[in-house]
């Protein structure tokens, strides 16, 4: 038998060491090569190829980005979910090893940062990119192309990540990966250069689409939308940008800073030659907070309009709903120090930052008082995101009330990284952010699809999910009251911690059923779906109400003028008394510029990916293949002139009738 | 095509001149020449003094910080035509607001970093 080259063993060494070679790790590689296998053949047997690189792969249009956002995001959940499940069964019972410490290391990393960066952040992304310029009256964003370009570095930056699982180890310093537990020194697999150099790549994604948003909040709303007539919803998009706009700079810091110690031999956060582990802490949660309030505002927005529209009101106390969102922006920013009042910074700092934390539930409880005087004397009908945002209420307040006794800075150095804190974060991201989320993808689905998911299906899932919240995150406060510490990957008998894990693994269990129910809900109203005419199925009150659905590429096909707050809803009253026309007139029509398709930002994202993999291991030249792919594409981009194509008036008027919305 | 009927639309009240329209013409871009060899003259300056230990560290450490808030200063005044708008120059009222945000939060850290416990 011929010798192999001596690459060949480096290359299995290096590419598949022996901790990505445990049953685990070798079920998923063959579980993700039979699916993407499947997909290739799916496609090349239907022929779809052409049709995905068309209709999809190279798309600048909002919606089907927000759409493919949306799909990432629910394979995201699914495995940030089995992370979670995994985790809970190993706490279920004293010394149950049903993975090691270094695997339950692994996991929980992997979770927290997927739920945060690579699920709840595309799914804000999708809902952002779906309802603001339909909202605002708007045909795209400001930059259509950046976005794409947003959505493919986030998209790779996410299959790098997770290709970190088979191929050369997971990250283990956890979600916030602290110095020293990060320095070469003591963690020498390739693990946490994947989560810097993904993070950092899904980093620039994040800040584009912030600046993104602010542009086409602030330019390209329709002609009367002043800044207080705009939807809640746009209001929080705006907020939140600006807040990814200040907040990401520290985190790109940080995490460059930790990978050049890393792969460079620096020593920014190293105790050697000076460095200063805490600044990494103190630059992380510079970012790290306002990061709470970027994944919370959109779901805020997504309650306002939830509220309104199924009580059949006005949202009670508009201006102190934008009021208390922009203070809660501000605030935002000055609060980072709780997460480590225990680094020992001093009385004066700690007293600050507590009191700054616990102004910060004042404007929170301002609008969870407008919502419920929203409801009140409204006509109220119980659909599924209705009953994510009634689900919430008390979620949220105690995950908030809990987060003021987590600022009260004595309480909190017997409160840190313990499992109080668990059930506080997640209290406050399961049932702020992903409640509002999963309403508002209830809520905007026939927006997106032109049909509704089964209201039926959806109860059972939300009673499952938001059933099995309870039992999985209250026992975690009094286990955190007894001494059960944050990461530790299991307990000895005697400690009094069993019976309270064992209810919590169990309503983690529920919650998994109620995310299964959600798919199968998906898959089902999608076979048997009851396609809606209208466009508002609803009988919403804002603007993507007005346009057919799925909205035409165009979206508006005239814009409209908007004189009120809620306008479609007076629009309609209008309608029906005959004092407007049913829809745009024809004569109105004119001809529209639509931005072209281009396989830049695809490109893009892949010629990071191979950079990015090149940095991972070290690899140099692969490394530096990568730049000079980013650089090809972008020099092949100067190049394109023709960037829009035109619609003629008559294809949207026919367009527009077919769809039966001309007016007289 | 600038300037016309845009600028008389909007009147600016005195005290607020900072947001008045302007626009330069296009014409050799001397400035930026200028604005691009003054940026890399102040960071290699920083980079020799740091790598020549030319001073003593905190000394140093002030230096290279004034020398990099000019050349932000520069940069934004040369390249990103921070003043000019054809309509009123909104933008210096976030711009201002950025700043405040900027040195606060530094300022914050620098003081949060300052304590003296044996953690780092």
């Amino acid at each position: 038998m011929p010798a192999l080259p001596s690459f060949v063993p480096y290359l299995i060494h290096t590419l598949f060491p022996p901790w990505v070679r445990r049953p685990t790790e070798i079920g998923a590689e063959i579980m993700m090569t039979a699916a993407g296998a499947f997909i290739v053949y799916w496609l090349l047997k239907n022929k779809k190829l052409q049709w995905l690189w068309n209709e999809w792969l190279t798309t600048v249009d909002h919606k089907k980005i927000g759409i493919m956002y949306l799909v990432a995001a629910i394979i995201m959940l699914g495995r940030g979910g089995l992370d979670a499940l995994m985790l809970r069964t190993n706490l279920a019972m004293p010394t149950l090893h049903f993975i090691n410490a270094s695997e339950y290391n692994e996991v929980f990393t992997t979770h927290g940062t997927i739920m945060v960066f690579f699920m709840a952040m595309p799914l804000i992304f999708a809902l952002f990119n779906v309802v603001v310029p339909l909202q605002i009256g708007s045909r795209d964003v400001a930059f259509p192309r950046l976005n794409a370009i947003s959505f493919w570095l986030f998209a790779f930056a996410a299959a790098l990540f997770n290709l970190s699982f088979v191929v050369g180890g997971s990250p283990n310093a956890g979600w916030t990966a602290y110095p020293p537990l990060t320095e070469l020194a003591f963690n020498h697999t390739v693990g946490e250069n994947y989560y810097f150099v993904s993070l950092l790549m899904t980093g620039i994604g994040t800040t584009i689409t912030g600046i993104n948003f602010l542009v086409t909040i602030l330019r390209m709303r329709a002609p009367g939308m002043t800044f207080m007539k705009m939807p809640l919803f746009t209001w929080a998009t705006l907020n939140t940008s600006v807040l990814i706009l200040f907040a990401f700079p520290p985190l790109t810091i940080a995490l460059l800073e930790s990978l050049l110690d890393r792969v460079a031999g620096t020593t920014f956060f190293g105790l050697a030659h000076g460095g200063m582990p805490m600044m990494y802490v103190n630059l992380f949660w510079l970012f790290g907070h306002p990061e709470v309030y970027i994944l919370v505002l959109p779901a805020f927005g997504v309650f306002s309009e939830v509220v309104s529209t199924f009580s059949r009101k006005k949202l009670f106390g508009y201006p102190s709903m934008v009021l208390s969102m922009t203070a809660i922006m501000v605030l935002a920013y000055g609060t980072w120090v709780h997460h480590f009042f225990t680094m020992g910074a001093g009385p004066a700092v700690n007293v600050f930052f507590g009191l700054s934390t616990m102004l910060i539930a004042i404007p929170t409880g301002v609008k969870v008082f407008n919502w419920i005087l929203t409801m009140w004397g409204g006509r109220l009908t119980f659909t599924t995101p209705m009953l994510y945002f009634l689900a919430m209420i008390p979620t949220f307040v105690i995950g908030g009330a809990t987060g003021v006794m987590l600022g009260a800075v004595p309480a909190d150095y017997q409160f840190h990284n313990s499992y109080f804190l668990v059930a506080h974060f997640h209290e406050v991201l399961i049932g702020g952010t992903v409640f509002g989320l999963l309403a508002g993808v209830y809520y905007w689905w026939p927006k997106m699809f032109g049909y509704k998911l089964n209201d039926h299906q959806g109860k059972w899932s939300f009673w499952l999910f938001a059933g099995g919240f309870w039992p999985t995150f209250i026992p975690q406060y009094w286990l955190g009251l007894e001494g059960m510490t944050r990461r530790m990957y299991t307990y000895p008998f005697g400690m009094g911690w069993h019976t309270l894990n064992v209810i919590s693994t169990i309503g983690g269990l529920i919650m998994g059923a109620g995310f299964l129910v959600m798919v199968s809900n998906v898959l089902r109203s999608r076979l048997h779906r009851e396609v809606d005419a209208t466009g508002d199925p609803w009988d919403g009150r804002t603007l993507e109400w007005s346009i057919p659905s799925p909205a035409p590429e165009y979206n508006f096909a005239v814009i409209p003028t908007v004189d009120e707050r809620d306008w479609w809803w007076e629009e309609k009253q209008r309608r029906q008394s005959g004092e407007k026309p049913a829809g745009p007139r024809p004569e109105d029509i004119r001809a529209i510029a639509i931005p072209k398709n281009t396989p830049v930002p695809i490109l893009l994202g892949a010629a990071f990916f191979v950079g990015a993999f090149g940095l991972v291991f070290t690899w140099w030249p692969i490394a530096l293949m990568g730049l000079a792919g980013v650089f090809g594409v972008l020099i092949y981009s100067w190049f394109q002139y023709d960037h829009y194509r035109i619609l003629s008036a008559g294809e949207i008027r026919e367009t527009e009738e077919l769809l039966g919305r001309l007016g007289a | 095509m600038h300037g016309g009927d845009e600028q008389h639309e909007t009147a600016i009240e005195p005290g607020f001149d900072f947001i008045s329209p302007r626009f330069e013409e296009p014409k050799f871009p001397m400035h930026q020449v200028w604005g691009y060899a003054a940026s890399l003259v102040l960071t290699f300056a920083a980079l020799w003094m740091t790598v020549n230990r030319i001073m003593s560290p905190s000394v140093l450490l002030g230096v290279v910080l004034a020398m990099a808030v000019g050349q932000a200063a520069l940069q934004l005044g040369v390249f990103m035509h921070v003043r000019e708008s054809r309509g009123p120059a909104w933008h210096l009222v976030p711009l201002g607001l950025a700043f405040a945000i900027g040195i606060g939060l530094v300022g914050m850290s620098a003081w949060i970093m300052l304590f003296k416990s044996g953690v780092s």
